[in-house]
């Protein structure tokens, strides 16, 4: 179910790396079990001819070849995973990220929709132990904030104490929350409902209880809630 | 120092330096540790099993996380492997001991002290904020616990510990391996040893600073990691620059352990042998240079992710190779699936999903998901645990022949296996599934549908920690009923195995000699004389009549408890202010009584005549002309450079993170730094003289140079001092006055800190000078002294323009 862009993506990466290491697992896994059950000791078999005895130091062996053919096939799969991965981190978190569009629906910010510029970005704040969202207008609100579905929202997150981790779960999404350091994140919500927000850095006694909820909302009900709710 | 009024067991154990009772020293206490880690796992497991549980208080939660992890890491895994380094290396090249059997010792004390710290932090309240010790979180008004002091402390002490070990095994594997013996013939297990050893030089010293930075900034209210300026992207670099290679530190000895233990039960060389091991260096140099990707999500900006990406993702190749090398080696092979064969075998599988899953963790785009979930923990639990642990307990059943000359229970072994891998795998599997849930929390709410998953890993966690009972039961029940092993049950070919089981106190009769084509010479007869089959020790040849009672030495205990009550004065005080802290006062009654017992026992330690084959043998490039202590120094100063190297990186990252920085020559006086630099490279001067007088046997020459070398360090000294009381008196400038304060106060201090040990040992050879000693031969003490007192000057040359020029 497509519940945000961000956790799609993420599903689509996490799919790629999950086929890619049940082949390389299932390959290793039945290589050993095969070569540990076919080779295993019998009390009839005798030792192979090169087994290290002691008195002498065993004989090298063993192709440069084969570990050329390891290396390359690895790097083949590798690469495959690394031009994947900045691919979806390009999109997810690139230097300048896209207009925020959750206020095209409220009245004052008509202007900004007409001229398709970005909205303001939501500040996040971390504090032992809550997180305070705060709307243009320095409207704030503890614990808890709503945005319009289908919108792009823009965070700039940072802390007010110590180190603290925001992350909005089910879309997959986080960023470190640091003092004097502001650090952006954005998403598109698909589904109407409400989502958890936990602190995913061990930041004091407390930290249990840091959570909080996002709201995404129609986007009549938000117009409503944002123009009355001041 | 009297040693005979305490009974000879106890003398036995308290004084030994012989490598094979300090390595079963190792072992017992790292399985000590192991069993608490491990209690402190289960509980924590309790806590989980259910949504909504309070088993533990959160704050009890926190510290048992964060005590578990810190013991796992630092008590547990590295000295798990450095037991069997200790008792095995010296019998695999062929050495009678390592090369410094004394300082050996003090590693094991300074190891147990710092255990005994950790353990003791509780008292005051354990650290409870994770091993990682994410700043601002440590600073003062957020953790006003003195238990986190008493952590650092214990840190400082293992890093003391390790680096002392290290330089002790890098002389010992470069100096002393038998004639003949060239590195490449050395077996996996060595390799991985020294590997790890290289590591642990360049990694630990950038931790020491870190730690000590965080002590400055608790005990004297200094910014350096409670700033904005420095604050947690300077933790999380100078950590994570020693946090990775930490973690391939905890892994390559279980690696090489295996890839010996493989052969032996295989019947077969190890595959590429020389690939494998070149496959760790180069997985060593790469481990410095991934450290990013613990910061993926601090903000450190997209290119510098994608190239963490890029790089960690590359470790894994030499990965891949080590381990298709060993499944290569069970081709046409007679595979014996005894105990030990099985734990190396269920190691690499493990260790296969932990190398997987650690793939996914390397890509920046998912780690923005995963960062701080029960997938990480998953990860490297099936590193550290299945990869290592397992690969350890391999090493167990392996040598427990070796160590007690008896077998252990084959059959309750086997059970020991099954029973832990399946455990294993209940415990750890279901948290890969866990990835939303957030780790180092004390619980969650029902409605997270995260409760099954984890009442099934708790189940798991019991299981896996019920089967250790079996080993403990087997091992301890085998030292003394199990059958006779004798000399070789494994039929292995590596040298520890030619010497009767236990071996003997002096090891080897005969030291062997390697010939060109790889036979073992014992004296001039090819063969084994010692492992075949002479009863246990009985035959004492070459004049070596060493029972287990001699080479003892008080000292190394004794200095190293003499550290831990020093350190422990400096962190156990009570904050100046008991509602709003801001600074410890150190605890002075404890330091004073640490340092005089320290300087006592250093004296005595320089002064005992003790010499248990000290001898210095063969040696191939690139240490061919160099003797032991002088290895030992450079080695010692190349973990010095990297610790002045982060002193000077934090420097610069404060600096250059700072909008603004007082003009130069405005702070202090452009003159005084260009005196003491004056006064430092005329001391360097003087210090060579007196190695040349010495060399040439001018008794008064030496003595006047190392007068005048002292006298040029009180000359420095003075000028620093009488800078740092203007300083501090005109009220501009004092510690806690700001950060171009703080790092220059904390840097330059650290730097004459160097020079007044100088000053020391410069008065050490005065003294012993006087008495007509380093003459003509006996120079070396003053070249020793030379090669310290040159880097500390070197060292000044940087800070100089680094604080008053630029």
């Amino acid at each position: 179910m497509a519940i945000s862009n961000t956790q799609v993506i993420f599903d689509n990466l996490y799919g790629i790396f999950t086929y890619l290491a049940f082949l390389v697992g299932i390959i290793v896994f039945a290589l050993m079990a095969y070569l540990i059950i076919r080779y295993r000791a019998k009390k009839s078999s005798s030792d192979p001819e090169d087994t290290p005895r002691l008195g002498r130091i065993p004989t090298s062996r063993g192709h440069g070849r084969n570990v050329l053919v390891t290396v390359t096939l690895s790097t083949f799969l590798l690469a495959v995973l690394i031009i994947t991965s900045f691919a979806a981190v390009d999109t997810l978190f690139p230097n300048n990220p896209p207009n925020a569009t959750w206020c095209y629906s409220i009245a004052a910010y008509n202007q900004t929709q007409t001229a398709g510029q970005s909205c303001p970005r939501l500040d996040v704040t971390g504090h032992q132990f809550y997180w305070v969202f705060t709307y243009p207008g320095a409207r704030s609100y503890t614990n808890f904030f709503r945005v319009p579905v289908n919108t792009t929202v823009v965070l700039d997150v940072t802390s007010a104490d110590v180190f603290h981790d925001f992350g909005i779960i089910q879309f997959k999404i986080k960023t470190d929350a640091i003092k004097g350091r502001t650090n952006t994140i954005w998403f598109i919500p698909y589904q109407t409902g409400t989502y958890t927000i936990q602190c995913f850095e061990l930041c004091g006694t407390g930290h249990v209880g840091m959570i909080a909820t996002l709201a995404v909302m129609n986007v009549t009900a938000f117009q409503s809630w944002y123009g009355s709710a001041k | 120092m009297s040693q005979d009024i305490l009974p000879p067991r106890i003398r036995r154990w308290l004084f030994t330096t012989n490598h094979k009772e300090v390595g079963i020293l190792y072992l017992v206490t790292a399985l000590f540790f192991f069993v608490a880690a491990g209690l402190l796992a289960l509980t924590m497991r309790t806590q989980l099993s259910v949504p909504d549980n309070h088993v533990l208080t959160e704050t009890l939660y926190n510290q048992f996380v964060t005590v578990h992890g810190l013991l796992m890491i630092f008590w547990v895994l590295s000295p798990f492997a450095f037991g069997f380094a200790n008792y095995i290396i010296p019998l695999q090249i062929g050495a009678r001991d390592l090369a410094f059997p004394r300082l050996n010792a003090m590693s094991y004390w300074f190891y147990l002290f710092s255990g005994v710290a950790i353990i003791m932090s509780f008292i005051f309240g354990a650290p409870d904020l994770g091993w990682t010790l994410y700043s601002p979180q440590t600073a003062i008004q957020f953790s006003p616990s003195i238990g986190l002091n008493v952590g650092a402390a214990a840190l400082i002490l293992i890093t003391v510990s390790i680096t002392m070990s290290s330089v002790n095994f890098l002389v010992t594997m470069f100096k002393m391996r038998a004639p003949g013996m060239k590195l490449r013939h050395m077996p996996v297990f060595p390799w991985a040893i020294l590997v790890t050893i290289f590591m642990m030089l360049y990694a630990f010293p950038s931790f020491l600073a870190a730690v000590l930075l965080l002590y400055v900034d608790r005990a004297f209210g200094t910014f350096y990691f409670s700033s904005i300026q420095g604050g947690a992207l300077l933790w999380d670099n100078v950590f994570w620059f020693f946090g990775h290679p930490e973690v391939y530190i905890v892994l390559f000895p279980a690696i090489g352990l295996i890839a010996d233990v493989i052969p032996t039960f295989t019947r077969r060389p190890l595959y590429g042998a020389k690939y494998v091991i070149g496959s760790m260096i180069a997985a060593a140099i790469i481990s410095f240079i991934v450290w990013g990707h613990h910061m993926f999500v601090t903000g450190i900006g997209l290119t510098s992710t994608k190239l963490y990406t890029v790089t960690t993702i590359a470790v894994s190749l030499p990965f891949d190779v080590m381990v298709i090398a060993m499944i290569e080696t069970l081709i046409k092979a007679r595979i014996k699936l005894k105990a030990a064969a099985l734990f190396a075998l269920g190691a690499i599988a493990l260790f296969v999903i932990g190398g997987i899953t650690g793939v996914y963790l390397a890509s920046v785009a998912l780690d923005h998901a995963l960062r701080g979930t029960y997938f990480v923990v998953a990860h490297f639990h099936y590193i550290m645990v299945g990869g290592s642990i397992m690969g350890l307990i391999a090493g167990l059943y392996y040598w427990f022949p070796k160590f007690t000359g008896r077998m252990y229970n084959e059959t309750v072994a086997k059970i020991h296996f099954v029973v832990s891998f399946i455990g294993f795998n209940i415990l750890y599997f279901p948290m890969f599934l866990l990835l939303d849930m957030p780790r180092r929390i004390q619980t969650y709410a029902p409605d997270t549908g995260w409760g099954s998953l984890n009442s099934l890993a708790t189940l798991g966690g019991f299981i896996f920690g019920g089967a250790q009972v079996l080993l403990f039961l087997n091992l301890f029940l085998s030292q003394r009923k199990g059958l006779p092993s004798g000399p070789n049950p494994w039929d292995g070919w590596t040298l520890e195995w030619s010497l009767p089981s236990p071996p003997p106190a002096h090891d080897f009769d005969t030291i062997p000699t390697i010939a060109e084509d790889g036979t073992y010479h014992f004296g001039d007869s090819p063969g084994l004389p010692n492992g075949a089959g002479y009863p246990n020790g009985s035959k004492i040849g070459n004049g070596y009549s060493h029972s287990h009672l001699e080479g003892l030495s008080a000292w190394p205990i004794v200095v190293a408890f003499a550290a831990f009550i020093f350190f422990l004065g400096l962190t156990i005080g009570q904050p100046n202010n008991p509602t709003t802290p801001v600074t410890f006062q150190p605890f002075w009654p404890l330091i004073a009584d640490g340092a005089i017992l320290g300087v006592i026992a250093l004296y005595g330690y320089s002064r005992e005549r003790f010499s248990v084959h000290e001898e210095t043998r063969t040696e191939s490039w690139p240490f061919r002309e160099v003797p032991n202590v002088k290895l030992g120094i450079w080695t010692f100063l190349g973990a010095e450079v990297i610790f002045f190297g982060v002193l000077i990186g934090a420097y610069f990252f404060v600096r250059t993170n700072s909008p603004t920085w007082p003009e130069i020559g405005s702070l202090f006086d452009i003159r005084n730094g260009f005196a003491m630099t004056l006064v430092l490279l005329t001391s360097s001067l003087t210090a060579i003289m007196a190695l040349v007088s010495a060399k040439i046997g001018s008794r008064n020459g030496l003595i006047s140079s190392l007068l005048a070398t002292f006298g040029l360090g009180v000359a420095f000294l003075y000028i620093k001092s009488t800078e740092w009381v203007y300083l501090g008196t005109h009220g501009v400038f004092s510690v806690a006055s700001g950060l171009p304060a703080t790092s220059y106060f904390i840097t330059t201090g650290t730097h004459g800190v160097h020079v007044f040990a100088g000053m020391l040992m410069t008065l050490y050879l005065l003294v012993n000078s006087l008495k007509g000693r380093y003459l003509k031969g006996d120079h070396q003490a003053i070249e020793h002294f030379g090669l310290y007192w040159h880097f500390v000057d070197i060292v000044w040359v940087f800070l100089f323009p680094l604080f008053y020029l630029i």
